[in-house]
């Protein structure tokens, strides 16, 4: 009786802690859900009903393109991280960005723009989806299963192949027309025009199937962070549940990726403000911060380039000028291991 | 690498594992945990080899704790030691692992320092949290691997305190990766002595603490001495 009586002021102080982190992340939705209104609304003519209809019709598909992309790079990027046991790094390192540009730049370069491959962005979609996923997925699974499940050759197979697409892509574009380069050009750059609702229905299903596949190994990510000796005392298959979450984080970079374009390097930076806000090891908690936070991102970044900008910077300027600096000041802060 | 060994495990007592740098300890301590593989040979647990146990069954059995204990998550104590009870409730915790886990954190002296994060600790009640996490997982065998590395005197020597009381108070069979020969004559009950990748002694303090046995494993010379009824070992 009294041991019972005894947990419940203890457990109070971890209670109270649990809730301020769900009222921060409730505060998240909150701000979220305020972007996305400021973007449905930012300057619509609600009283021409045609005008309106239009307005509707073209942001519509962007607003939840973009919701659905800061899921699949938040989440991801956060298990990825923990999976390589290190908060700076990011999916990016494992090359899809220089893949997908590569993709894109032997299309052009084999068949032209103005073929279908390169002109109609569900066959691109698929394209992409397909190369990448089952490129990422030989490489990643297998290559990790061969390498004896060393986290550390992930990154190296990765900076290899960025380098080797990056190389092949940029002998492509000095043998190509320059006037092709011009339009290619704006392909390679992320953007959430073109994006229509079949896209936008197919990738969000694959990120449904990939998240209940991967369950059971998505509920083992706390146990993982504790360190591969402490996950197999604990009774978990540490080498196993690594892969699976790997492949994981793999394909729904590729899902994101073949949506919009090279667009990752996010994930740095609403993963590390995730964990910066919500001071704890709970990944539940980190994924949903991580997800919510690249949801203000990608859409207020968005208000910001159509209406202030008006168009002429993309968001990806944004991105990676603020995340470069913010890596900076994380590489800075870092605090020195004993 | 290691080569040859065979010894049996006294239940209930505590063994000290000891020997020179690169002796074979922490491997033969990995093999018997399942952490680490071993080419040949059999480990057998309770009538069963180790690698044909369920990983989550032995994990009920056997507890080790390793020095690899640097991690960087926002864990508070609190949430380590309730990691030890994964075995059994998985992530959802139940009011019996609750009580658990109060009894395993006041045992360790760590109920003020509760919910501070294991990272703003200092390194002996860091020790403490990990051991706390242990007991919680209430295994029968409790494996440590140089458990007083990095700890000063002070803490060292409670930590092996702790450990005589796992073995005493709380009845379970303690195995050890030592570097201190005394702490190892003090306060266990067995030792084996590693040389080379092979056994160069087994068995109680008394028979393996001796002139001629610390000489023939160290390499050097020692004097013995007798305190409180132990043979404790003098170098220079």
């Amino acid at each position: 009786m009294t041991t019972i009586l005894k947990s419940e002021p203890l457990d109070n102080a971890m209670a109270v802690k649990r809730k301020s982190n769900v009222r921060r992340l409730i505060a998240l939705a909150v701000m979220a859900f305020l972007t996305v209104v400021l973007y449905m609304t930012l300057n619509v003519r609600f009283d021409n009903p045609k005008l309106f209809e239009y307005a509707m019709r073209i942001r519509t598909p962007k607003v939840i393109t973009m919701l659905l992309v800061a899921s699949c790079i938040g989440g991801a990027s956060m298990v990825f991280q923990s999976v390589i046991n290190n908060t700076i790094v990011t999916p990016c390192l494992l090359g899809m960005n220089s893949l997908y540009t590569l993709i894109h730049t032997a299309v052009v370069f084999f068949f032209g723009t103005g073929s279908l491959v390169a002109r109609n962005t569900n066959v691109a979609f698929a394209m992409d989806l397909a190369l990448m996923g089952v490129i990422a997925t030989f490489i990643y699974s297998y290559m990790f299963k061969k390498t004896k499940y060393n986290v550390l050759y992930v990154l190296l197979i990765g900076t290899v192949l960025t380098s080797f697409f990056s190389s092949m892509q940029t002998t492509m574009v000095r043998a190509m027309d320059p006037n092709e380069y011009d339009t290619l050009l704006t392909t390679l750059v992320a953007s959430f025009s073109n994006i229509n609702s079949e896209i936008i229905l197919l990738a969000a299903v694959m990120m449904a199937l990939v998240v209940i596949v991967f369950r059971k190994d998505l509920a083992l990510l706390d146990i993982i962070t504790l360190g591969k000796e402490q996950a197999i005392n604990l009774g978990v298959d540490y080498d196993r549940t690594i892969r699976k979450l790997l492949l994981g984080v793999v394909l729904l970079i590729a899902i994101a990726t073949a949506m919009v374009g090279p667009i990752s390097f996010l994930g740095l930076i609403i993963a590390n403000l995730s964990r910066q806000l919500l001071k704890t090891y709970r990944h539940s908690h980190l994924i949903m911060g991580s997800a919510l936070i690249g949801m203000v991102l990608l859409v207020g970044g968005q208000v910001i380039v159509e209406r202030v900008f008006v168009y002429s910077i993309p968001i990806s300027v944004f991105i990676t000028v603020g995340g470069g600096l913010y890596f900076l000041y994380l590489l800075l802060t870092q605090k020195r291991r004993s | 690498m290691v080569d040859g060994v065979n010894f049996e495990i006294p239940k209930g007592k505590v063994l000290s594992l000891i020997g020179p740098n690169g002796a074979g300890k922490s491997t033969v301590m990995g093999i018997i945990s399942r952490l680490i593989a071993s080419d040949a040979g059999l480990v057998d647990f309770e009538g069963t080899a180790i690698n044909k146990w369920k990983s989550r069954e032995l994990s009920k059995r056997l507890a080790i704790l390793t020095q690899a204990n640097n991690i960087q998550m926002k864990l508070t104590v609190r949430e380590l030691v309730t990691f030890g009870r994964f075995p059994y409730s998985g992530n959802h915790i139940t009011g019996e692992d609750r009580e658990i886990i109060d009894q395993a954190i006041g045992y360790m002296e760590l109920t003020d320092m509760q919910d501070q994060f294991i990272d703003e600790l200092s390194g002996g009640q860091r020790q403490r949290a990990y051991i706390a996490m242990v007991i919680a997982q209430d295994t029968e065998y409790v494996l440590l691997d140089e458990p007083t590395n990095n700890l000063d005197i002070y803490h060292a020597t409670n930590m092996m305190k702790t450990v005589r009381r796992l073995c005493d108070e709380l009845g379970k069979t303690v195995i050890l990766v030592l570097h201190e020969i005394n702490y190892a004559a003090f306060y266990s009950d067995y030792i084996c002595a590693f040389v080379n990748g092979k056994i160069a002694k087994f068995g109680t303090v008394k028979e393996v603490m001796t002139k001629e046995n610390l000489a023939e494993i160290y390499k050097v010379d020692f004097e013995i001495q007798e305190i409180e009824g132990k043979p404790l070992s003098i170098y220079y």
